[in-house]
């Protein structure tokens, strides 16, 4: 019997900040239903003392969710010098976009760049897809 | 301009100095631009497309179903144009107000208001040609163009030669950035990197008041009150600098009161001028803010009642969503199904779509009337403001059978 599938796998709680990234455009503009945009999109840069707490490596998936959604994306580290535990970094994308809040106060101006999400291991499940 | 030289719009810079190869009325090479124009100038010439339903049919049966969705609704929401001409813009305005519609760009979650501040001459702004003849200190504030409006560094603002500017980057400019993250841009700058917490920026700036004034700068999160004091007398020494403003720095400010403070601040103190320029992304957003500007008095998120505009946050995109006020949407150029938070964007779902885009989105699949336009720059012709206000007009490279943007909401509008 495998007891390991009975312990939680961990969890850690992440603010992420979202970016531009000029592969991650390209790819778009040339196929934004294609392998090359899902995978320069659905990727989450963490601090490599955060990849360890999650038994995680690079290149491995993770599911990132909160109350607003959840996704299956690829984890990288994110190769800072500078520490910045609980602090994740995601390319603008309709995957990111699936983890903003409708919360505005009215502005008109959701929090695109300002996410909280957790990340546990998503054991080798795949990327998630884009649909609706 | 000599005569083959193009101009690009795949971002805000609309580099005017494009040349491509064709072959076979296709776009087959090109050259100076950067990876995001080439494969942008590389879209076009393909079959005309209209879909009702995802069915394929002729223009005139696209036009009249989707004149029939906008007859039938009470209030509908045109939005996007980012990407198209003034002269489309302009007919948008124009159906909008025959509609009593709500309109609205990108700009309403990103930088409208820097851009409407800049319209009501709120701080002083230049040109990127003054940048590139003159400059000699430029902040990247929030910003990341390396990633953004990738040539901005070298068409611009740090690397090429100018007017006044002889000896380039090495020795007479200074390129700054202060972010929350070291950016592609923030490497460019090695030692004038500034990374501040996420949300710091409000104090950093009034902290740099402080040091731009002679007094102690301080933040409650510690910055080093010497690099605060370094970054200060850089600022105040510069002849002619520039704050490049980006989303980063927008999302993380209240309201636009501190930055335009400094900016004031260091005309007064410093040896020189200082300017800010909004960094807009999409091609003529800037454009579609002074169209709306000139007709209405506001940029964006607007409301047409008898002619009149009533404006508010409640009329911009996300909240008019959010509230459910709109009945059908006419969305032209943007895929808001991918750039607006799926929590709102979902609501799209229950309202009739009408999408006018060069490209399969996820917002034209799920459109009940899809129109595929020609691109502007590639496959049609027209006028833009490129992110600095400057006036841009260009040509179509190639041929194509798709009508453009602008055809698509005159034959509309006549419909009515
Ligand atoms: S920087 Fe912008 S306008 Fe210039 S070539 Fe690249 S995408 Fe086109």
């Amino acid at each position: 019997m495998d007891f390991g599938s009975f312990l939680a796998a961990p969890e850690i709680k992440v603010k992420i900040v979202t970016y531009r990234d000029i592969f991650q455009n390209k790819a778009m503009i040339e196929d934004r239903f294609g392998e090359d945009y899902k995978n320069t999109s659905a990727v989450i840069k963490m601090d490599s003392a955060d990849l360890n707490q999650l038994s995680v490596k690079k290149g491995d998936t993770v599911i990132v969710k909160n109350s607003f959604g959840k996704i299956v994306a690829r984890v990288e580290e994110s190769g800072y010098e500078t520490s910045h535990k609980g602090i994740a970094y995601m390319p603008n994308s309709p995957w990111s976009n699936m983890l903003v809040s409708d919360e505005t106060g009215g502005s008109g101006v959701p929090k695109f760049k300002d996410i909280e999400a957790t990340v546990t291991t998503a054991k080798g499940a795949k990327i998630t897809d884009l649909e609706l | 301009m000599e005569g083959n030289h193009n101009i690009c719009t795949g971002c805000g810079l609309l580099c005017d100095d494009i040349e491509v190869e064709l072959e076979k009325e296709i776009v087959n090479k090109v050259y100076t631009a950067c990876r995001v124009g080439v494969a942008h100038m590389k879209e076009g010439s393909r079959e005309a497309s209209f879909l009702v339903d995802g069915k394929p049919v002729d223009e005139p049966a696209a036009i009249e179903k989707a004149a029939e969705i906008l007859k039938n609704a009470k209030n509908p929401l045109i939005f996007g144009l980012g990407t198209s001409t003034n002269e489309a813009q302009k007919k948008a305005i124009e159906l909008a107000k025959k509609l009593n519609a709500t309109l609205d760009d990108t700009s309403s979650f990103c930088l409208g208001p820097v851009v409407e501040a800049l319209l009501q001459e709120k701080f002083k702004t230049c040109t990127l040609d003054d940048v590139r003849h003159k400059g000699d200190v430029m902040v990247f504030w929030g910003a990341d163009p390396s990633d953004s409006h990738p040539r901005h560094l070298s068409k611009f603002s740090y690397f090429p030669r100018g007017e006044q500017k002889q000896r380039g980057w090495e020795e007479e400019r200074t390129a700054i950035a202060i972010d929350i993250r070291k950016s592609h841009t923030a490497k460019i700058c090695g030692n004038y990197f500034f990374q501040i917490p996420p949300g710091g920026d409000a104090e950093f700036i009034n902290a740099l008041i402080d040091g731009v004034s002679g007094k102690l700068p301080k933040t409650s999160y510690g910055y080093p009150p010497k690099k605060l004091l370094e970054l200060a007398n850089i600022l105040k020494g510069a002849k002619f600098g520039t704050i490049f403003m980006g989303l980063g720095l927008l999302y993380s400010l209240e309201n636009l009161d501190p930055i335009i403070r400094l900016v004031e601040v260091l005309n007064e103190k410093a040896k020189g001028e200082f300017h800010l320029i909004p960094m807009v992304g999409h091609y003529n957003m800037r454009g579609f803010n002074q169209n709306l500007f000139a007709e209405t008095g506001y940029v964006n998120s607007v409301k047409f009642e008898n002619g009149e505009a009533k404006h508010g946050p409640e009329y911009s995109t996300v909240e008019a969503l959010k509230a459910k006020t709109v009945d059908a949407a006419l969305i032209i150029g943007s895929d808001p199904l991918a750039s607006l938070p799926r929590s709102i964007a979902k609501n799209l779902l229950d309202i009739p779509i009408i999408s006018i885009d060069p490209c399969e989105t996820l917002t034209s699949k799920k459109a009940k009337v899809y129109f595929g336009n020609a691109i502007s720059g590639v496959e049609c012709g027209g006028t833009a403001t490129r992110m600095d206000g400057v006036e841009v007009s260009f040509n179509p490279i190639i041929e194509t059978k798709r009508p453009s943007d602008e055809e698509i909401l005159t034959k509309l509008t006549e419909a009515l």
